[in-house]
């Protein structure tokens, strides 16, 4: 790996910080407490489509495994159990295993807020003033254009059900989509390989392949919602039983952020942990220190609310104008 | 050679669902639900066909072997390049469209490796950079001093080049052959 030094992206730069600096004014305004995190954790919550950065703490004779923090969710939601408030969290995240590329990199940043008292029906229209609030104010306007789109953020944003999309996408019905069996049979037959692949695998190809090209590209941003329970870890259930209360927002194909009504129940939450923790051992993934101690937060009792993560650098990369998000960074390390 | 489809790059050979494929597009995504996933974009190397597809990173996926030899660039038509084998003189014919831009910067004679897979032509595997003599070039506005200002200026091979003012017909100008962009002068003819 090498360091790059990429001046000619000063313009670029630029622009970022304009974004950045929109972005702690709407939280500003809107009352939303900023949260200063460590990105250092002795302990993380598991999850088993992600890989994590392990590091060590060294010293005299004291040894401790340490980690770069995935996403800053373990230590904002004691804060809200404590009753902190409404509150965000822009800085860095850190995901191994993520090759660079135009939308990725494993040291990234992250922009995540938490509502209090609401649920993700909220959210989605918070977004829509915080993209709104960031167009306006760094660029005048309520257009963005991105290649060869133009998305108006002022006008009502399109809203569609995960299961609507793989309907009216990929043309496979509700009761295939929720049944693990079907699912993957009709994976087979529209030729994707199947072999030693869990449920979420054969969504999450399929749904890049065949669903995410058509999100955001009408003129406005698109939301998807309700998406299988076994694709929310930390979301709230729906009453079906079968989807849970996570939505994503998408601009040009690309997807921005992860937004749920958030898991308040322990006994669940605690469940969940188990399972992803068994999914990573047999990913062969790092053994990490699990965080039971959020296990112990969630006890005490944590109120209903709300909470999404968007990829900073490409929400940036939207209303700059690039496509790649390393055109808006001076230094960048490259394979 | 079976590979993790993850470590798929631009530019290399697949076979998949029976037939060669050259990879135009590699890139990593990582969904946050589910797998990691490579999305690419695969070229037909027997047909103009081009095809988007989503693997999963650890999905295993047949690469070929290619083997490199160098040819003799001869000419081309609208569909062929043709190329000679100077030890055998053997002749072989690449799809202009697997080929791309570069083409347009090759002249006739020129040595180039081409990427052989059973004594088959897959590809070109371009030169960094060419050297190509300007045959026209509009001399510059007396005056306009605007710096990075660039002209339209023709190679020796036909192709158009977008070139600073200062470059004049005889110039010779280096060129990146897969972007067509123009990066330095090289020497002067007379």
């Amino acid at each position: 790996m090498k360091i790059q030094t990429n001046i000619q992206n000063l313009k670029n730069y630029k622009l970022y910080l304009k974004i950045e600096e929109a972005t702690h004014q709407f939280f500003k305004k809107n009352q939303y407490l900023r949260l200063d995190l460590p990105v250092l954790s002795p302990a993380l919550i598991p999850e088993s489509y992600l890989e994590i950065f392990e590091t060590r703490f060294n010293y005299l004779n004291n040894r401790s495994s340490l980690y770069l923090t995935p996403s800053p969710e373990l230590f904002i939601k004691r804060l809200l159990v404590e009753k902190i408030g409404d509150c965000y969290y822009l800085g860095k995240a850190f995901r191994d295993g993520e090759l660079f590329s135009p939308l990725h990199s494993p040291e990234f940043t992250i922009l995540e807020f938490y509502k209090v008292g609401v649920d993700y029906n909220y959210l989605k229209k918070e977004i829509q003033k915080l993209l709104l609030f960031i167009s306006q104010s760094v660029f005048k306007k309520t257009k963005i254009t991105y290649g060869k789109l133009t998305i108006d953020l002022n006008k009502k944003w399109e809203e569609i059900s995960v299961t609507e999309a793989f309907e009216k996408y990929a043309h496979i019905k509700p009761k295939e989509l929720f049944n693990h069996n079907l699912f993957k049979k009709r994976a087979k037959n529209k030729g994707y390989q199947i072999n030693n692949c869990s449920y979420s695998d054969l969504f999450s190809q399929i749904y890049v392949q065949e669903i995410e090209p058509n999100l955001g590209v009408n003129g406005v941003p698109t939301i998807i919602y309700d998406y299988p329970k076994e694709l929310a870890a930390l979301a709230k259930l729906n009453p079906d039983g079968l989807t849970a209360q996570r939505f994503e927002f998408y601009i040009a194909g690309v997807e921005l952020g992860d937004g749920y009504t958030e898991l308040t129940n322990w006994k669940e939450q605690k469940e969940r942990f188990l399972k992803e923790e068994k999914e990573r051992k047999k990913a062969r993934k790092i053994d990490h220190k699990i965080d039971w101690g959020f296990i112990g937060y969630l006890k005490k009792g944590l109120s209903k609310c709300a909470g999404i993560a968007i990829g900073f650098d490409r929400l940036a990369m939207i209303f700059v104008g690039v496509l790649d998000i390393k055109k808006l960074k001076l230094i960048n390390l490259v394979c | 050679m079976k590979t993790d489809a993850g470590n798929l790059k631009k530019g290399q050979f697949l076979s998949y669902n029976n037939e060669i494929w050259q990879v135009q597009k590699a890139e990593f995504y990582s969904p946050g639900k589910g797998s990691a996933l490579m999305k690419t974009v695969l070229k037909n190397i027997s047909s103009d066909k081009t095809l988007s597809y989503t693997f999963k990173s650890n999905e295993s996926v047949e690469t070929l072997d290619v083997d490199v030899i160098e040819l003799q660039y001869l000419y081309k038509d609208n569909n062929f390049l043709y190329f000679m084998n100077e030890r055998t003189y053997e002749q072989y014919q690449l799809n202009l469209s697997l080929v791309g831009n570069v083409s347009n910067y090759l002249r006739e004679g020129d040595k180039v490796y081409v990427l052989m897979y059973e004594n088959k032509p897959l590809s070109l595997r371009p030169p960094q950079s060419v050297r190509l003599k300007v045959i026209k070039a509009e001399e510059a506005v007396k005056g306009d001093t605007v710096s990075g200002a660039k002209k339209i200026v023709m190679v020796e091979t036909g192709a158009s080049v977008a070139a600073p003012l200062f470059i004049k017909v005889g110039d010779i100008i280096v060129i990146n052959p897969e972007t067509g962009e123009y990066v330095e002068r090289v020497g002067k003819q007379y």
